[in-house]
Formats: C-alpha cells, structure tokens, sequence
C-alpha cells in the first residue's frame, strides 16, 4: 500500500495533523491500535480548556467527534485495530491486523504515538483493584463499569482531581486523596476546593505503606507524618504522572534528549516538529506532555511542515502559519512545559556537545 | 457493576451479549471490553504472575502493560483490556505460560 502521509495515532495531535495535510489534497492514511479515533478524548467527559482559537470549549469526547468529523470530507483512510509492528529496509511501516502484516510506503510519517501513564510502586501495587487514573476513567466513561465503590487516589494532579470527581459521580466512594508532597500538585485549584467542600479528606506527605487482600485490594495502611491509618478500599487509582511512548521512534532510529518538564527522554525536533530523520515528524504527548490544546496545536505545526515538504503550501505561507500556531502555543500551554519545550529544540538545532544525544 | 444511568453521557448500555469466564455465563454489553466486562461482574482477578504466581488485573486499560492478559477463544496472551466484548465469548484466566502459535509443524 502507498499513502503521502502516514500517520501513526488517531488522537488529537493525529487527527489535527491529518486535518492539515488531507485538507490540502494529501492523501493520508491514520493506524490506531483502537477501534475508533479519538484517542484518550473518548473518555474525557470534562470540559477541555483552552482550546486553540479556532475551536470552542467543548467537553473531551465532543472534541474527538468534532475532529473525526472534520476529515470526513477528504481522503484519510483510518486503519483502525491495526498497529504498527516495525519498519522494512526501504523504510516502508509494518502494519499489523493481528493476523497478517503488510507494508505501507508513506512519503512521510508523523508519529503521534501520545503518552503511557507511570505507575506508583509500593508492597503488593499489582494486585488487581489497583490502577492508573486513566483505566479508572476508561471504565466509568468508555465501558460503563464501575471500577470499586470504596477508592483512594494516590496523587493530585489536575487529572487525579477530574477523575476522583467523576468516580463520585458514578458513586464510587472516594475515602481520601494520598499526596507525597506538602500540597496538592493540581494547577488549578479550584479543582482540591471542590472535593475539600465535598468532604474527600487529603493526606499530605503520605503515601501507601502496604496493600493487602485476596486476589485482589481489600485493606491498606497508610504512613502519615504522625500515624498509620488502615482504609479498607478495594479500588486504588495511582497518578504517577505520564510519559511519551517513544517504542516507534526507536525502530526509526531517532535521537533523544531529556528534557524533565516535558515528561522525560524525548525524540529531538526543530520548530517544525521534524525529527532528525527528514521524513519523520512528530506531535501531541509524544513530543512532550501537554494539554489537550497544545496537542492540537502541535498536530497543525507538525501537518502544515508535512504539507510544505509535499510541496502543497509556499514555504512563505508555511512560515507565517507555523509561527502564529508557535506563538498560541506560548500562551496555551503551561509556562515550564513551553520553557522545556523551548529548551529541548535549542538543544538540537545549536547542540553545545558534539556527542549529547543517545540514538 | 455496570453503569446504567451515566451522569454525562446517560444511557449508552443497549445491546447485551452473554460472555463465558471459565464456562459460567456472564452478562456484558458491546463495546465493553473483557477485562472491563468481567469487572463488571465482580471479577478482577484476571490471572497470575509466571514467577511468583500472584494475581494479577486490569491496570492500565490501553494496552500498554499486559498486566491484563487472558487467554480468549482459544487464544493465549490476548490483552483484554483492548478486546471487545462478542456473543458467546469463551473467556480463561492466564494461569502460565501460553501455547505459541504455530502454523506449521517444527522443522
């Protein structure tokens, strides 16, 4: 098979990328490992904001909609339940359908492979009834399952906090958030206001001493400053923060650099999202742990640099998009996370060591 | 348990089908996952560790940790978290080691 442009992961960053490159005549092809595109907004029952411009607020999964709409009209072919499995000689992308695998030739490839949650670990951690935050939304928002009905949340990152709304609004008791540090480390805080006024008790500089139960969570002690308490809870969510997936851009042979603020090792990019391999670009949570607006954001960049290579835009016209995107970029995303993400190209553009980058 | 009445996106359970977890019927809803089906009905014990033979469920529901793995119509070492839920469905526990697949006989 022989496509332009293929894209690797129909979440936002993907799906925005492809709105890009197929509304200019491109002919697209999206591989999702998932039976539908969206990605991880198909669960998102909160409210994202901001979004860039061009779209309004809207709730996760309103906004999975609104883009799959979008690339009705033109020629994107979604390969959904199929997976990339690695890469021939002449750079053609294995695809697999869990039965046969067959090669794709793309003139080239945008990466938008998004992010893994990272566990917390403690005594007895994998027993089952313990999760990430993001199964738990999953099975409320996508399967319709309650996850547990006595929970605790180990964490409190603005995720942690939606999440341990919508597992009370589905009527899962939510016995107490457990935060290592001296504070809750969600950014907005009016998010920790609604659940203190909803009585969730929030234990600082604490953390889950030991899980106990049979084949599956039942008790757990909990080492405070002072105490240790025991909870009986059979469900606990744990927010260990996110990380790139970066499995592709191994198999392509990209460079990496670490940078903390944008979730760890991250392939190299320049400012128009293209890797240091020529025909590969890169967006959303792969390049760097956002929010979901700047996601979309660097979708668009990575397709308007995808187009211009395919000789669809000017250069001219390139450039003066890229840099309006670049500039809402600056004022969407967090303040560190675009510091790092400015840092992190400096890094490969004017390298200081010759030898700095791990391939 | 399943969610019948959800607070944002209301009733969306409407076609049930009957899954099968070691021969006993269970009631799921397409769409729903194995993993997430079987939780439903109180099962989160999906299988255990090869080495220390400890339980083991459903973690990251995306398919990246294969902490979730069953063995599903005869297949061993099928993520259930990212398999949809059929009519009739025989479902098992991942108990050890899985069978390789093999189409051909060895040389």
């Amino acid at each position: 098979m022989k496509t332009d442009v293929l894209i690797i992961g129909g979440g936002p960053a993907g799906l925005s990328a492809a709105i890009e490159t197929a509304s200019r005549g491109l002919d697209v092809t999206i591989v999702d490992e998932a039976s539908k595109l969206g990605g991880q907004l198909n669960q998102q029952t909160q409210e994202m904001r901001p979004l860039p411009s061009v779209y309004e607020p809207m709730r996760g999964f309103e906004l999975a909609n609104k883009l799959i709409e979008q690339i009705k009209d033109f020629n994107v072919r979604p390969l959904l339940k199929h997976r990339v499995v690695g890469f021939y000689a002449d750079g053609s992308a294995g695809i697999t359908d869990e039965e046969n695998v067959f090669p794709i030739k793309a003139k080239k490839i945008i990466v938008a492979s998004g992010a893994a949650e990272k566990a917390v670990a403690f005594p007895k951690w994998t027993m089952p009834g313990i999760m990430t935050i993001g199964a738990a939304q999953i099975l409320i928002n996508r399967d319709f399952v309650l996850p547990g009905r006595e929970a605790v949340i180990v964490g409190s990152s603005d995720f942690a906090m939606e999440t341990a709304m919508q597992l009370m609004a589905v009527g899962t008791r939510v016995k107490a958030i457990i935060e290592k540090q001296s504070e809750a480390s969600a950014k907005e805080q009016e998010k920790v206001s609604e659940l203190l006024r909803n009585g969730i008790p929030f234990y600082f500089n604490s953390f889950i001493k030991e899980a106990r139960g049979n084949g599956q969570v039942e008790q757990i002690d909990i080492e405070m400053p002072d105490e240790v308490i025991t909870l009986n809870v059979d469900l606990i969510c744990m927010d260990g923060g996110r990380m790139p997936i970066l499995d592709v851009f191994y198999q392509l042979g990209c460079s990496f650099g670490f940078q903390e603020e944008l979730g760890g090792w991250v392939p190299q990019y320049s400012n128009t999202f293209q890797t240091d391999r020529e025909d590969v670009f890169i967006a959303g949570n792969a390049a760097g742990i956002s929010t979901q607006g700047a996601l979309l954001l660097t979708g668009m960049i990575a397709g308007i640099s995808v187009s211009e290579e395919l000789q669809t835009i000017s250069p001219a016209e390139a450039n003066e998009m890229r840099e309006a995107l670049w500039k809402e970029l600056g004022l969407l995303e967090y303040k560190e996370v675009y510091s790092g993400r400015v840092k992190h190209l400096e890094n490969f553009t004017s390298p200081v060591l010759k030898d700095q980058f791990i391939s | 348990m399943h969610i019948e009445k959800h607070p944002v996106l209301s009733r969306q359970l409407l076609k049930p089908v009957t899954i099968y977890f070691n021969d006993q019927p269970y009631q799921a809803y397409t769409q729903q996952s194995v993993a997430a089906a079987l939780m439903a009905n109180g099962i989160k014990k999906l299988g255990v560790s090869r080495k220390l033979v400890q339980s083991r469920g459903l973690f990251c529901s995306r398919g990246r940790c294969c902490s979730c793995y069953m063995t599903i119509d005869g297949e061993d070492h099928v993520r259930s978290c990212m398999t949809e839920v059929e009519e009739g469905m025989r479902i098992y526990p991942n108990m050890d080691d899985p069978e390789v697949r093999r189409e051909f006989d060895e040389d």
